[in-house]
């Protein structure tokens, strides 16, 4: 932070140590803690010589100008291709991902069309084609992420006081019909009730919803899930913990990118696209989302919403 | 009942290859296009009694195209298949006239549903309610283009979601429009529990336009199925 500043500003503050030396100076001899001596100068010269010396001059004086303007304009150049690179690769990757996302369904479409066509009526031609819709609902619901994804990033937030105690509840009652694991909810009473955060309460709710999801996902039965909320500060911290097998530190700066599929997560249903959601939602409200995990003890979601 | 014609317009093959025997089982006529100006050509020749059209197409595209018959003064129902469905898309298709919209990928039941009820509510000749900017119920209006509500002159305050909802029903009066519909084509995209969202709007709209649920002037609940506009709509301008 502090570096950061000294970096920013320092050509005009080298820029400005002589005009503060000069003050420094004068104020000493008219203090008279220095001597001061009076010069008398007397400058005889032709113009020519003149104006030369005052080319000198500016020269002088617009050189460490040119040569701090430059070294400015080489660092920009130089920050932009880093983040050209940087795009380029999380470009790359995404790709990567989605070919990976699409190549399984898309082989099971194939399979399950090609069992279509050679089957007579029956039980396992109805499998096939059950088969064949379940691909099509993944592939649509893979869709449907993927815009609301880029349309999270260009729509205006509904920004409206969200009650998130109330919000969660409906997300705890969610999960539990849909899942058989067992969720405890602790929402703070004393001093006072969770204040209400500013948002799109809907879109609040998919954030919630999605990390509820992700903790009945990636747990075994009779593990804990546990959800709580508290103030802290100007934001109101939503945490989702599990007691889960825990993310590998590998894995764990990769969890909210998009279609980023790690170690435990190979098999598991979904978009792939639950987690950058959730970071997405945050973003735009100006909130944050975190993770801390233990191989082997469990995973704690943090969710950090500004308060209405 | 003589059958009716559709004309069906999107670029990609695949999909007209398999809705046009899809719509002629259900007993329709079927004439295809891949590009607007082909849209342009065949319905200025043949009388399509509805077009399908897709948003993105090489030429001009589905807007355009709508926009396009709108200016020549063809009124014939427009179903527009649309990519993106946020908000902001459908403000903009406000202008263009289209009966109604449908997000890719649709389940094609879906799409022949929607077909029926704009067939059933075309009158020949006559811009669609969603072509209108003012819009009237009894003692409410409402301003399209500002989503401005009024009940008995008196300015109503709505969230945008809930002017968007009221939007929707107002252009679709009388028909059973479900909750998945209606997450569809206010929220862009359905989400879990989506529907109590639905829900929630629609509790703050008939908070607003004091209604009651029970012997409703404009909501009407249909009980497992979603919600249903009853009064009578007129357009004002």
């Amino acid at each position: 932070m502090t570096r950061g500043w000294w970096r920013k500003w320092w050509p005009l503050l080298a820029s400005l140590a002589p005009l503060g030396l000069g003050l420094l100076a004068a104020l000493l001899w008219q203090a008279g803690l220095l001597p001061n001596p009076v010069l008398v100068l007397r400058l005889r010269a032709d113009v020519g010589t003149l104006l030369l010396l005052a080319g000198v001059l500016l020269t002088l004086l617009a050189l460490p100008a040119a040569a701090v303007g430059m070294h400015g304009v080489r660092r920009r150049a130089r920050d932009l291709d880093a983040v050209r690179a940087a795009c380029a690769d999380d470009r790359r990757r995404f790709l990567r991902r989605l070919d990976h996302e699409l190549k399984n369904p898309l082989t099971a479409l194939r399979a399950g069309l090609a069992n279509l066509s050679a089957l007579p009526a029956g039980a396992e031609r109805d499998a096939a084609r059950a088969s064949v819709e379940v691909q099509v609902a993944r592939l649509s619901r893979l869709a449907t992420d993927l815009r609301k994804l880029a349309e999270l990033e260009r729509r205006p937030l509904e920004r409206t006081p969200a009650d998130v105690g109330e919000l969660l509840a409906e997300a705890v009652e969610l999960a539990q019909e849909t899942s058989d694991r067992a969720v405890i909810l602790a929402l703070p009473q004393a001093p006072w009730p969770l204040p209400p955060v500013s948002g799109d309460r809907d879109l609040l709710f998919l954030a919630c919803h999605n990390l509820l999801d992700n903790a009945c996902k990636f747990t075994r039965p009779g593990d804990a899930i546990e959800v709580r909320a508290f103030e802290d500060g100007r934001w109101v911290v939503v945490e989702v913990a599990d007691t889960g097998p825990g993310i590998p530190a590998d894995d764990l700066p990769h969890v909210f990118e998009e279609l980023y599929r790690g170690e435990n997560a190979r098999g598991v249903e979904g978009s792939g696209l639950g987690l950058a959601l959730v970071r997405a939602v945050a973003e735009h409200h100006g909130g944050s989302v975190s993770v801390r995990s233990r191989e082997g003890e469990g995973t704690a979601f943090m969710l950090r919403l500004p308060l209405a | 009942m003589t059958s009716s014609t559709i004309l069906l317009v999107d670029d990609e093959k695949a999909i007209t290859d398999n809705l046009a025997p899809f719509f002629e089982r259900a007993g329709f006529r079927v004439s295809i296009a891949h590009d607007g100006d082909t849209a342009l050509r065949l319905a200025a020749e043949r009388d399509a009694d509805v077009i399908i059209l897709d948003v993105l197409m090489p030429g001009p595209d589905g807007r355009e195209v709508c926009r396009r018959l709108r200016q020549r003064g063809d009124w014939t129902p427009v179903v527009m298949l649309t990519q993106v469905g946020g908000p902001g898309e459908r403000a903009l298709s406000l202008e263009e006239g289209a009966d109604d919209y449908l997000n890719k990928p649709f389940d094609p039941q879906e799409l022949l549903a929607r077909v029926r009820a704009v067939l059933r509510r075309a009158r020949p000749g006559v811009p669609p309610l969603s072509a209108a900017r003012t819009l009237r119920s009894g003692p409410l209006t409402f301003e399209r283009p500002a989503r401005r509500a009024l009940l008995g002159g008196r300015d109503l305050v709505l969230t945008p979601r809930a002017a968007a909802v009221l939007d929707y029903l107002l252009t679709h009066p009388d028909e059973v429009i479900t909750r998945e519909r209606l997450l569809d084509a206010v929220w862009g995209w359905d989400y879990p529990a989506g529907t109590r969202a639905v829900d929630t709007r629609v509790a703050e709209l008939r908070r607003a336009l004091d209604d009651d649920p029970a012997a409703p002037r404009f909501i009407e609940t249909v009980v497992g199925q979603g919600y249903r506009f009853v009064g009578p709509v007129e357009v004002v301008s």
